[in-house]
């Protein structure tokens, strides 16, 4: 864990989420401190997309404070989402434009506008020297990812969110995202992601935070969760192969019931 | 690293360019909006003498006016909608209305580019001409019967959600107005129903059109369909803009 210092990026606090009478997230509270990778793990339905939406202020929430780098998501929109580069669980965008295009615009409306030099560099590094022209419908799914974690993070941002970043990659574009995302947290961003993935958990993330019924159940290292829960009955009885992994602590924590 | 939220202004100019950029490549939107007005322009000649040139060109326009606002406009939001290109942008520091304001001004784009490439081709192909007020007032009423199908599609897509049951709107609606444009020209036609299809939003734009064509024939039913437009605009922007979601959950 590389965090520089006790500075947290990210602070949110008794955050209440509710769409008509479902409650979706109630009294949710964690901080993303500064060079570090915090992942927000659980089941389907367990509130992570709704606390996401709430901290990219998405959605209107109705209770709690959200603030990105002291900027207020409710009073500071604007100065929130600068201070903050998303990629979304779905990227879309405009099939009409080439990858060029699709970083000028984004370049643009974050204020960091691009030459055409710079945005071949920048695919260059990425090695998508030669995508330049081409669709972003018409790249491989690992490509479309490198494209869109590349313009999450076009702006220099403090806090980067991914949201289930890896899914739908093979192995080999999986770990080249995982160590693009180290690269950014190398880097002194802090990066905010979910993933189902409990290895991919253990591999990257600095801590953790499981969610569930709308409520933050643990948050701490993968490492100590581990260690804290491994000798618990519950885990004992989810754990395959004798060894007690993340995964077997989240079922024990989140049970067993398939959700929706 | 000091948070930089770039200027409104900027912002609108780069989404502008964006914009602008996927208006031009989606060439079946282009081909609907400009190519089908000239057509009729072109394929209509026989009629000038039967109906007068200005009338072949309201009705040029007027469809034009429709496709853009019903087909172009709408369309491209309830697929972009649907495709979450909205929610990538809100995630950017980008106001909302920037968005918005970006998409109406390249339908306001294409409308202008229609009014005049029908000026021009109904002079070139039909000998149509106008004195120089009635092409500043067509070309200023194309705007506004423009604004009261843009404001159409935005009840369409603020009521709806769907992207398939939006596609399917649009284009009953679009057959609609040309039905009711064509039943609004049969002379013995009951009364009542001539005055709702003669102040329908096809009706009305067309009037204006036609009235600012030829002064001589702005009649207080001319006046009255610029007072309904203009409600209309009210009426649909208002409640299109209140009920629009930026996704489709």
């Amino acid at each position: 864990m590389t965090v520089t210092q006790d500075k947290y990026i990210l602070k949110v606090d008794g955050l209440g989420v509710t769409y008509g009478n479902v409650v979706a997230v109630k009294n949710v509270g964690f901080g993303v401190l500064q060079g570090e990778i915090f992942g927000l793990l659980g089941p389907n339905g367990a509130g992570k997309t709704s606390t996401l939406s709430a901290i990219e202020s998405l959605i209107k929430f109705k209770t709690g404070t959200i603030e990105v780098d002291g900027y207020d998501v409710q009073q500071k929109p604007l100065h929130a989402r600068a201070s903050m580069g998303v990629q979304l669980q779905s990227t879309s965008f405009q099939s009409e434009l080439n990858v060029i295009q699709i970083l000028q615009l984004f370049s643009g409306i974050y204020g960091v506008p691009m030459t055409k030099d710079k945005i071949n560099q920048v695919l260059d590094e990425i090695g998508l020297a030669d995508a330049g022209k081409k669709k972003f419908g018409q790249l491989s799914g690992g490509q479309q990812q490198r494209v869109s974690l590349v313009i999450a993070t076009i702006h220099n941002p403090k806090l980067v969110l991914l949201d289930e970043p890896t899914t739908g990659l093979d192995p080999q574009s999986r770990r080249q995202l995982w160590e693009r995302i180290e690269a950014i947290r190398d880097k002194g961003h802090s990066v905010l992601l979910t993933t189902h993935s409990m290895e991919e958990a253990e591999a990257v993330c600095d801590r953790i935070a499981i969610i569930d019924h709308g409520t933050v159940v643990a948050v701490d290292t993968p490492e100590a969760l581990i260690n804290r829960h491994k000798d618990d009955p519950e885990v004992i009885a989810v754990s395959r192969r004798g060894k007690v992994t993340l995964e077997d602590v989240f079922i024990a924590l989140t049970g067993k019931t398939v959700r929706a | 690293m000091e948070t930089i939220v770039p200027k409104s202004s900027t912002v609108f100019a780069t989404l502008f360019r964006a914009d602008l950029a996927t208006a031009v490549s989606n060439r079946r939107s282009v081909v609907i909006s400009l190519l089908v007005p000239m057509i009729i322009l072109i394929t209509w000649k026989g009629l000038i003498k039967l109906i007068g040139g200005p009338a072949v060109l309201a009705t040029s326009i007027t469809i034009g006016l429709i496709a853009i606002g019903l087909m172009s406009y709408t369309l491209s939001i309830a697929r972009d909608r649907d495709k979450g290109i909205f929610q990538r942008l809100r995630v950017a520091p980008v106001p909302t209305w920037a968005i918005m304001a970006s998409r109406i001004s390249i339908q306001m784009v294409m409308i202008m580019v229609l009014t005049l490439g029908t000026f021009i081709i109904g002079y070139q192909y039909d000998g149509i001409s106008l004195n120089a007020q009635g092409y500043i007032l067509t070309f200023a009423v194309a705007i506004l019967g423009g604004a009261v199908y843009l404001s159409l599609g935005q009840l369409i897509v603020g009521l709806i959600k769907n992207f398939e049951t939006i596609n399917a709107t649009t284009r009953i609606t679009y057959f609609l107005f040309i039905m009711v444009g064509m039943v609004g020209g049969i002379d013995s036609m009951n009364a009542t129903v001539k005055k709702l299809v003669n102040f329908s939003p096809y009706g009305c734009v067309k009037m204006m059109l036609a009235g600012s064509m030829e002064a001589s024939k702005w009649t207080s039913d001319t006046s009255t369909a610029v007072i309904v437009s203009i409600a209309y605009i009210v009426v649909f922007g208002g409640i299109g803009i209140s009920k629009f979601k930026w996704n489709t959950k």
